[in-house]
């Protein structure tokens, strides 16, 4: 059998090629040898030149405008046929010999060499021998007629040369095929076929064989017809032929000459293909494989055999109807010749036949069929026990790989797009190349295609390509372990390792083996080094740009979550960057990967190799990490494994879809589950850009970077030392707060920070945070475990609950380096995130706060009341003695009476320490805008310290008195107390609505100046926030506190000549004695803005309570008017009422002004809390204490 | 006597709706020899190999021309020993049949069928005749049942043992008729 046969087959004319003389370059005989290859048709119109009509023709018919002559050329030549006689065509009808003429200087040897490549084919009816570049002195030596120099020229002329000569070998060809057929004619020559006996000639052999010897001839006839590119004139011969073969019963012949009628039909018929035609070629050649078939004589199948006749001719009807709409025809002649290789006695015939056969149904698209009778011809290879058979075998092997879809990807260049594609299809995340969506459907045919594998692995072990071996090897391993013993897996393992030895160190393979690698994740920049991007139109360049909170995510950010996969990751030039990848090793054995290294393909990352050793049956996430070199896109498709001597490169995307295939239950196993790793979400491989060299800060608190632990309200300072780590000096640098309990930083020192900019690199600036601790609330502080054994828990801020420090920092904001690079935006900026630890522990707790409220009366004498006048700048005297014994009782002015307001605080110290509390009020509000400038008016109050114990409790006292208004008006509901004193009796009913509202807002004014400090220990201090409590407890009685009484009332003796001051003095004395008439006066002040009319009773009581002026037994004489004095006082002015006493017994009294306003206005019935307007308001003031001196 | 049936799938992805171009994922749902012999592997081939037909005139549909709403596909492709017939699901499910009657031909059995199709109530009296098409409707239906287990993932292999007995009973009872 032949290969490559066709219908046309009988039709070419075969030609050998040879090289002689000296040994030709490879490169030069392929080209060479193409150079002749091309002329495989030459037209007859085209040789007509050539050609020179010796005798008549015996080709009537001869196309002359049309035919061709079909040439081919068979490089090396081939072994005689021993049915050259049966068919012409399979003769080699002329030699064509190539020759090199640098190679081979003396032409005499050539010509020799060229006789000698002759010598095998004795049918070989025209010899040439081309000698291509000859030398000089070839071109100067005689003319030969044996060789045809080309003369050294270039291409074109060199192709036309050829032509040229090949059209004359056609020319001498046609004109040798001519007497060849006239030669035939006349004389009987005996053509014979291994088919008939040779042997046994009977009488009857004899007579037979001379009258099949004319159909013969005609058949041999029509043979040159075909070759002579006449078909018309083959066809008239082969007709003779058929009838002739018929009536001789020499069935062999009939199937030729029919078989060469066929062709003869094609040929001239050329192009056209209508059904007719193509029945008729159908019929004929059916018929055609049913004489083969009945040729095959059972005695001499040993010998000879037909068989491959009947095949051909099936093949080559296969060939001719191989279409897709005749698939079915051609699949069950395709399928029959198959089953007629078992009677092919020849093992090469069965090759020859099994190629033609995947070949055509590769043609017809019936890929799998193609790739199964492949396989049948590797099989076959393999059954030859040479290296070369081998290769072969391993080259068949390795094109059926396409159908069983375990391809290597060296020959599969979708699967080895280029990086860039890489990069971008990795983006798309979810969707998946058709090619591999498929391969994971189609891996499922794993017997089929472990086999495949497992053969490519002995044939190319076997043909010592141990590359090939490996791929092989690798491509088991990898996508079959789960279906590989332990055992065979180790074998894999050692066959990988025995391929490695004999490749060269750093022999590099498309297919990957294991480990699986995919992507972990990509850790996030510490916080130390986020990258901003910066806005270079806003003054504030961070805002706007990057979540600016501490959370990656955050629900408000644009897109949701169908973006999330275009990630973007911004890597700086020269810092080292880390990618975590997870491997995994199914296997049963050790895997030592010798490197391992994040595989670049643009060309500016510099990564840096591991080495890892993955024990059986086990995954790991290694950290690998690189230097960014360049600015520009990077993208990182996978990593470089240099695992089993060889450098692999492993694709995460391989991986990728090969888990969305285990996770779909369609592929045989989840490598990284099945080593107990856990199931990973997919991370979808972001955007990463690489940026110029940034800045660099880090940072460090001055005195270690430990949290700083502080009591609640405690104040401290923290100072953070910041230096420059980078290559490029800060420029602009500002400071934000974040995070929770941001206004616990009560200031931080910008200007210092900004003062020392542009930072150099290496440069170093401190500055203070000064930090008041918060308050713990119950939601963010735990209980202090390690304390749980004291009664009372301690309790302690929880993590993170501290502030942050965002310092924005940012290089300069123009490369000067980079200035062609015009429209580069901004180099980003930086952001450092610095958590100011702090642990807050609990501190003083605040119980409770009460008002206490007490009144003492007075002891009347003439110095008091003061002088009415307020105006008058009479209180210097209280300074002084407020100064002098720094008392916390305050005389009431007014009131006349010891009245004191304490607000009492209870403070427990659950701690370990000592606190000491310090409170201080603070006057820098006075109500009064008349009264002038105090030298305390913007003083602190400040009163002794009041030292808790740990674990116990204190009460601190603070007075309150101070705070009393002078006037009682309307305008103190208002938000603005400020008294107007031109403004008489304001809407008040209007502003009563309001009233709570403007009581919170006199109570928080009052609350904001009692400030509770505490001090403990050396270095701690703060300050404790009792707002909310003091409110609590100021609510109910805040009027009483605030507003004075519209009267007031003050009972003084009568001395008017005497000096306050120097009566002050002796106020301590008495000066009242029994048994005097004591001239005494009732001041009566208006503390309002209106007139305020009233009836006036004093009265007098002694220790016992009992009225001293009426009743039997009164103790008290009197002169003047006591009771129902009516009085008319004008606003803001005091009215005296003199009367005169006279004391029977010495001892204690008390004396009591009382008053009964008459038409009441609003302003005093708000004052009394009174209900309804019928009510008559009352007025009583302070008793006043009067001391009786004297005896009985 | 029948020696291979099979149940190829065609797997289609969610997000995909359409099978790709140029067929479908063709994935061996369920495959079973009836054999003693050793040659699973060799049955792997033949009817990895018939899908090449079955590709063909899944592409090519309109040459099936009055077989168009058919199922039974009929004779897929002689070899060596064996004839491998298919049968094909509206959802492109493929069955495949490996049998070793070499004597029915291909246009019998198509006859059968209509014959069948004609005289249904007379099926149980030509019962006695191998029917291939009674066959691939019994496997179908044998096969529905199967994927209408709510555990059974579409496209993975087909593991269930009622289903593999179910087969075994039907080939078995076909296998007895054939001979």
């Amino acid at each position: 059998m032949e290969p490559d046969v066709s219908m046309e087959t009988m039709s070419t004319i075969r030609i050998a090629v040879v090289a002689v003389g000296g040994a030709i370059p490879a490169g030069r005989l392929r080209e060479y040898a193409a150079a002749v290859g091309r002329h495989a048709r030459v037209e007859l119109s085209a040789l007509a030149s050539f050609y020179s009509e010796q005798q008549k023709s015996p080709f009537a018919h001869q196309p002359w405008d049309s035919g061709a002559l079909r040439l081919r050329f068979v490089l090396g030549g081939s072994p005689p046929s021993p049915w050259e006689d049966f068919q012409s065509h399979r003769k080699i009808l002329a030699v064509l010999a190539l020759c090199h003429c640098p190679a081979s200087p003396d032409l005499d040897i050539v010509a020799h060499h060229f006789a000698a490549a002759c010598r095998p084919y004795p049918h070989a009816l025209a010899r040439r021998c081309f000698a291509f570049f000859p030398s000089d002195a070839q071109l100067r030596e005689e003319k030969r007629d044996d060789i045809v120099l080309f003369p050294p020229s270039d291409v074109q002329k060199m192709e036309f040369h050829m032509l040229t000569m090949v059209q004359d070998l056609a020319a001498s060809l046609l004109m040798e095929f001519e007497k060849c057929v006239l030669r035939t004619e006349s004389a009987g020559t005996i053509l014979k076929t291994p088919l008939d006996s040779q042997s046994s000639l009977g009488s009857e052999e004899v007579i037979k064989a001379k009258k099949r010897r004319l159909g013969r001839a005609q058949k041999t006839i029509g043979d040159y017809c075909l070759l002579a590119g006449s078909p018309v004139d083959a066809n008239a011969h082969y007709s003779t032929a058929i009838e002739l073969a018929r009536l001789t019963g020499d069935v062999f012949w009939h199937a030729g000459a029919l078989e060469g009628s066929v062709c003869a039909l094609l040929v001239d018929r050329t192009g056209g293909r209508d059904p007719i035609l193509e029945e008729e070629v159908k019929y004929r050649y059916y018929t055609v494989i049913q004489l083969y078939r009945r040729a095959f004589i059972q005695d001499n199948a040993q010998r000879v055999s037909t068989v491959s006749f009947e095949l051909e001719a099936a093949l080559k009807l296969a060939r001719y109807l191989c279409r897709t709409e005749l698939a079915k025809e051609v699949v069950e002649l395709l399928m029959g010749a198959a089953d007629g290789a078992k009677s092919l006695v020849d093992a090469n015939d069965r090759l020859i036949l099994y190629v033609e056969i995947a070949r055509l149904f590769g043609t017809l698209g019936y890929q799998r069929k193609a790739a199964f009778f492949s396989r049948q011809v590797a099989q076959l290879y393999l059954q030859q026990d040479s290296a070369s058979a081998a290769i072969s075998a391993m080259q068949v092997l390795t094109m059926t790989t396409n159908a069983y879809h375990v391809q290597s990807r060296r020959t599969n260049p979708k699967l080895h797009a280029p990086a860039q594609e890489l990069g971008t299809s990795h983006g798309d995340g979810k969707k998946m190349q058709p090619q591999s969506v498929v391969s994971l459907f189609e891996s499922q045919w794993s017997s089929l295609q472990m086999v495949l594998l497992r053969e490519i692995l002995v044939s190319s072990v076997r043909a010592g390509d141990p590359l090939s071996a490996w791929s092989a090897a690798a491509r088991l391993l990898r996508s079959f372990y789960p279906l590989i013993t332990p055992a065979g897996q180790s074998g894999l393992a050692s066959s990988l390792a025995n391929s490695a030895d004999r490749l060269p160190v750093g022999t590099r393979c498309a297919d990957p083996a294991l480990p699986f690698i995919r992507l972990h994740s990509f850790p996030l920049h510490p916080s130390q080094m986020d990258i901003i991007k910066r806005n270079p139109l806003k003054k504030e360049w961070w805002t706007g740009s990057a979540p600016s909170g501490p959370f990656i995510y955050t629900p408000f950010s644009k897109g949701g979550t169908t973006d999330n996969s275009k990630e973007e990751i911004t890597w700086v030039v020269g810092e080292p960057v880390q990618v975590l990848v997870e491997l995994a090793n199914p296997c049963s054995f050790d895997l030592v990967v010798e490197s391992i290294y994040l595989s670049v393909h643009s060309g500016n990352f510099d990564a840096f190799p591991v080495s890892v050793n993955l024990p059986p049956n086990t995954a790991k996430v290694i950290l690998l990490s690189g230097i960014p070199t360049k600015v520009g896109p990077i993208s990182i498709p996978g990593c470089i494994v240099h695992c089993f001597g060889v450098i692999t490169e492993h694709l995460f995307r391989d991986v990728d879809n090969l888990l969305l295939g285990a996770a779909q239950g369609l592929v045989l196993s989840d490598p990284f589950r099945c080593c107990g790793s856990g199931k990973l979400k997919n991370v979808s491989f972001p955007n990463i850009s690489v940026v110029p060299p940034l800045p660099l800060l880090v940072s460090h608190v001055v005195g270690g970077n430990s949290s700083t632990i502080l009591y609640e309200g405690e104040i401290r300072d923290i100072r953070i030392c910041l230096t420059n780590a980078g290559t490029v000096p800060v420029e602009q640098a500002h400071i934000t707060l974040s995070g929770k309990n941001q206004d616990s930083v009560i200031s931080m020192a910008h200007d210092k920070l900004t003062s020392a900019l542009p930072l150099k690199p290496g440069g170093e600036v401190t500055f203070t945070v000064t930090l008041k601790a918060w308050q713990l609330s119950l939601a963010d502080s735990e209980v202090d475990a390690s304390r749980n054994s004291s009664s009372s828990a301690r309790r302690i801020s929880k993590e993170g609950s501290s502030p942050l420090l965002a310092i924005y920092y940012a290089g300069p904001s123009t490369n000067s380096d980079e200035s062609e690079n015009k429209e580069a935006s901004v180099p980003p900026g930086r952001r450092l995130v610095l958590p100011l630890n702090v642990c807050v522990l609990q501190g003083l707790r605040f119980v409770k706060a009460r008002l206490l409220s007490m009144e003492i009366p007075a002891h009347v004498s003439d110095s008091f009341p003061k002088p009415t006048n307020i105006n008058q700048s009479s209180t210097e005297e209280d300074d002084d003695v407020q100064d002098k014994d720094g008392s916390l009782v305050k005389i009431d002015p007014y009131k006349g009476c010891w009245g004191i307001r304490l607000l009492e605080l209870e403070l427990s110290n659950p701690t370990d320490v000592v606190f000491e509390v310090n409170v201080s009020v603070q006057l820098d509000n006075p109500t009064d805008e008349h009264t002038p400038v105090r030298d305390y008016e913007s003083a602190d109050i400040r009163y002794r310290k009041t030292r808790i114990d740990r674990e116990y409790s204190a009460r601190v006292l603070i007075p309150l008195e101070n705070f009393k208004l002078p006037v009682l008006d309307g305008s103190v509901f208002l938000k603005d107390s400020q008294t107007d004193e031109s403004a008489g009796n304001k809407a008040f009913s209007v502003t009563e609505r309001n009233a709570k509202a403007e009581l919170n807002a006199s109570i928080n004014n009052l609350i904001s100046k009692i400030k509770v400090q505490w001090q403990s220990g050396r270095n701690s201090s703060g300050e404790l926030n009792i707002k909310e409590a003091t409110q609590a407890a100021l609510q109910a009685s805040v009027m009483d506190i605030l507003l004075p009484d519209p009267l007031t009332f003050g009972f003084r003796i009568a001395n008017t000549s005497v000096e306050i001051g120097e009566l002050g003095d002796q106020s301590s004395k008495n000066p009242i004695a029994a048994h005097e008439m004591t001239q005494m006066e009732v001041l009566i002040r208006n503390n309002t803005k209106e007139t305020i009319e009233m009836s006036l009773n004093v009265t007098c009581k002694d220790v016992a309570g009992e009225n001293c002026f009426e009743g039997n037994s009164a103790t008290v004489l009197w002169a003047g008017v006591l009771g129902d004095i009516n009085l008319k006082v004008p606003p803001l002015e005091e009215v005296a009422h003199s009367f005169s006493l006279y004391f029977l017994v010495p001892g204690d009294y008390t004396l009591q002004a009382a008053a009964g306003i008459t038409n009441a206005t609003d302003v005093l019935r708000a004052r009394a809390r009174a209900d309804s307007a019928e009510e008559p308001i009352f007025c009583r003031g302070s008793p006043f204490h009067v001391r009786v001196t004297g005896t009985a | 006597m029948i020696v291979c049936v099979a149940v190829v799938g065609n797997q289609v992805r969610s997000d995909r709706p359409r099978p790709l171009r140029g067929g479908a994922q063709n994935n061996p749902v369920y495959l079973q020899s009836f054999t003693e012999a050793d040659d699973a592997l060799k049955l792997h081939h033949i009817v990895h190999c018939s899908l090449d037909v079955i590709d063909e005139r899944v592409n090519n549909p309109k040459r099936s021309g009055p077989t168009l709403n058919e199922t039974f596909l009929g004779l897929l492709y002689p070899t060596e020993n064996y004839k491998v017939y298919g049968y094909l699901t509206n959802t492109k499910v493929k069955f495949i049949m490996v049998t070793t009657d070499l004597d029915v031909k291909d246009a019998d059995v198509r006859n059968l069928k209509v014959i069948l199709q004609n005289h249904y109530k007379y099926v149980s009296v030509l019962v006695q005749i191998p029917t291939y098409i009674m066959f691939f409707r019994r496997f179908h239906a044998a096969y529905v049942d199967a994927v209408s287990n709510p555990f059974h993932v579409p496209g993975k292999k087909i593991t269930s043992k009622s289903f593999a007995e179910r087969v075994s009973v039907i080939v078995k009872s076909f296998g007895s008729t054939a001979t």
